[in-house]
């Protein structure tokens, strides 16, 4: 067989395994999407989002869940977002080139990847029981704590890498009209990369919104509404877990709504964090 | 022709008339790191002048722009050596107020840098960092600067727009108008009008021929006709050493060094 027959089949046998893996993955999801949709639409009422979790056979809705995913993914990015992006700033702009600095981006790396539960059970351990801050009890603030640990590692990464992306002129600009560091940083560079940092954020929300495990030792979950952090907390998750392991099909329709209340949630960050960046780089 | 390499070596240099200086470069030498980039490099800066520096590329032009304003402290390794004395004070040494020191000697880059701002922003930027001006000072302020660098026919209108959607042209100016609203002694422009095209280049030259009445320009540029055409003394560097520096026009009809002659006649570079 001559060169150019074996290397055009060569050519097509990879382009076909490639084919061959993109519609795997693609088909994947868009059977996942698939079975959410259908399943959920069929529990879409307006009663959940003003009920709360129901007794078997008795009417409810998913509205302490929501509530409590609301509180705790909001606390928790917002611990997230201060000190991620300050580290994050840390890492491209001032002490990233240490050994020092070396060292906190492979633990943030390392961070990034820890399993979910063992997050969980640490906080358990210092905001549930058996430290001396511990409260004694599950609460939303364990749980929001416990999901900001594991979206600041997230956006400490988008920030460093954002920060990167900007070009040292910008910096220079800014320092050789006189600026300090710290207000150069400030008021040019988080400002030029404004809409990256917020994709940072976004990704470490979806990354958190459908977590369980963390928030079983944690947040527990409340079968009443509460919008006191410093209560066992419900959360759509946890919601899901437990309806969905019950032999009820009205409560198993419920859980199947609130996955579709996630993943639309997911996807609708991901979707205006994509808008955002992009509104940025089309901007001039 | 003049050995370049030799321990020996002796910049020619023509200095301006005694006591028209207002900056002075003596045996400045730089390093990044390990690397030496200017070798004891002499530059007398002339008040309410032009000064252009020249040479080919890698010649140590830009890192001698950028040792006046300090602005080599934002990278750990480069340092200096020898002295620049700004009216008295060497301003390398340590205990200068590296801040106000750059309020007092500006800097151009050669890409554009607009802060993603307003315009009218971008001009204040400096001016809020060093003092408090009320709205209507800082109004005037912004629009002198913006007048002075030529742009504001064109910008008048659009004021509180984002700086980020002007032309390549237009933001070089606006980057010149932001480094005067602050009133700076010296104005350092590292080739600024390499990213431009001849027409915006065109305005430009006029804006810092407009300029030099009141300040003091030090430009590096590529393009001779730019350096022949703008500037009233002329240095020409080569391998991080000032080979000759003097009067423009004598150093374009009648070079002292073999070396410039060469460069000018476009024989290398």
């Amino acid at each position: 067989m001559d060169r150019a027959l074996r290397r055009k089949i060569a050519n097509y046998v990879f382009i076909g395994l490639c084919i061959f893996g993109t519609v795997i993955a693609l088909g994947a999801l868009a059977l996942i999407l698939w079975s959410l949709f259908s399943q959920g639409i069929g529990g879409m009422n307006p009663l959940i989002f003003t009920m709360d979790t129901p007794a078997a056979g008795s009417p409810g809705g998913l509205r302490n869940a929501i509530v409590g995913s609301i509180l705790m993914c909001g606390v928790a990015m917002i611990i997230a977002l201060f000190i991620g992006v300050l580290a994050g700033t840390w890492l491209a702009e001032i002490g990233g080139d240490t050994p020092y600095g070396h060292v906190v981006r492979f633990l943030n790396d390392v961070l990034l990847s820890a399993p979910s539960i063992l997050i969980g059970l640490f906080v358990y351990q210092v905001l549930v029981s058996g430290s001396p801050i511990a409260l004694g009890h599950f609460s939303g603030w364990a749980g929001a704590v416990a999901l900001a640990i594991l979206a600041t590692p997230i956006v400490t990464r988008t920030t460093e890498d954002i920060l990167n992306l900007q070009p040292n002129a910008l910096r220079e600009a800014g320092m050789a009209l006189g600026a300090s560091q710290f207000t150069t940083i400030r008021q040019i560079i988080w400002k030029a990369a404004g809409a990256g940092l917020l994709t940072g954020g976004l990704l470490g929300f979806a990354r958190i919104s459908g977590e369980t495990a963390p928030l079983l030792f944690t947040a527990l979950g409340n079968q009443f509404f509460t919008a006191n952090l410093g209560e066992a907390m419900e959360s759509l998750p946890h919601a899901m877990y437990n309806f969905a392991l019950t032999p009820y099909e009205d409560l198993n329709k419920l859980a199947w709504a609130g996955a579709l209340l996630v993943a639309a949630a997911v996807l609708g960050v991901n979707i205006l964090g994509r808008w955002l960046a992009r509104d940025k780089n089309a901007g001039h | 022709m003049t050995d370049t390499t030799s321990a020996d070596f002796q910049s020619v240099i023509v200095p301006p008339p005694e006591g028209s200086l207002v900056l002075e470069c003596k045996k400045l030498s730089f390093y990044y790191g390990q690397n030496q980039a200017l070798f004891n490099v002499d530059l007398p800066v002339k008040k309410h002048a032009i000064t252009a520096l020249i040479g080919p590329s890698g010649c140590g032009k830009s890192t001698l722009l950028r040792t006046i304003n300090r602005i080599y402290d934002l990278y750990p390794g480069q340092r200096a050596e020898g002295v620049i004395d700004f009216e008295g004070e060497n301003i390398i040494g340590p205990k200068v107020d590296v801040a106000a020191l750059r309020a007092r000697i500006g800097m151009v880059f050669q890409k554009p840098t607009p802060f993603p701002m307003s315009i009218y922003d971008n001009v204040a930027f400096g001016v809020r960092l060093h003092s408090n001006k009320s709205k209507a000072e800082l109004d005037e302020i912004v629009e002198r600067s913006i007048r002075r660098a030529a742009l504001w026919d064109e910008v008048k209108d659009k004021l509180h727009k984002s700086g980020l959607g002007l032309s390549g042209g237009q933001q070089q100016r606006l980057c010149v108008a932001r480094g005067i609203a602050v009133n700076p002694e010296i104005l350092l422009l590292d080739e600024p009008a390499s990213a431009l095209d001849p027409i915006s280049t065109a305005k430009l030259e006029d804006t810092l021929e407009e300029l030099k009445s009141d300040y003091t320009i030090v430009i590096v540029t590529h393009n001779l006709q730019q350096a022949a055409r703008l500037s009233d003394y002329t240095g020409f560097m080569f391998l991080g050493k000032m080979i000759e520096f003097g009067p423009t026009e004598e150093l374009f009809v009648k070079p002292k060094v073999d070396k410039t002659g060469e460069y000018i006649g476009g024989r290398f570079g």
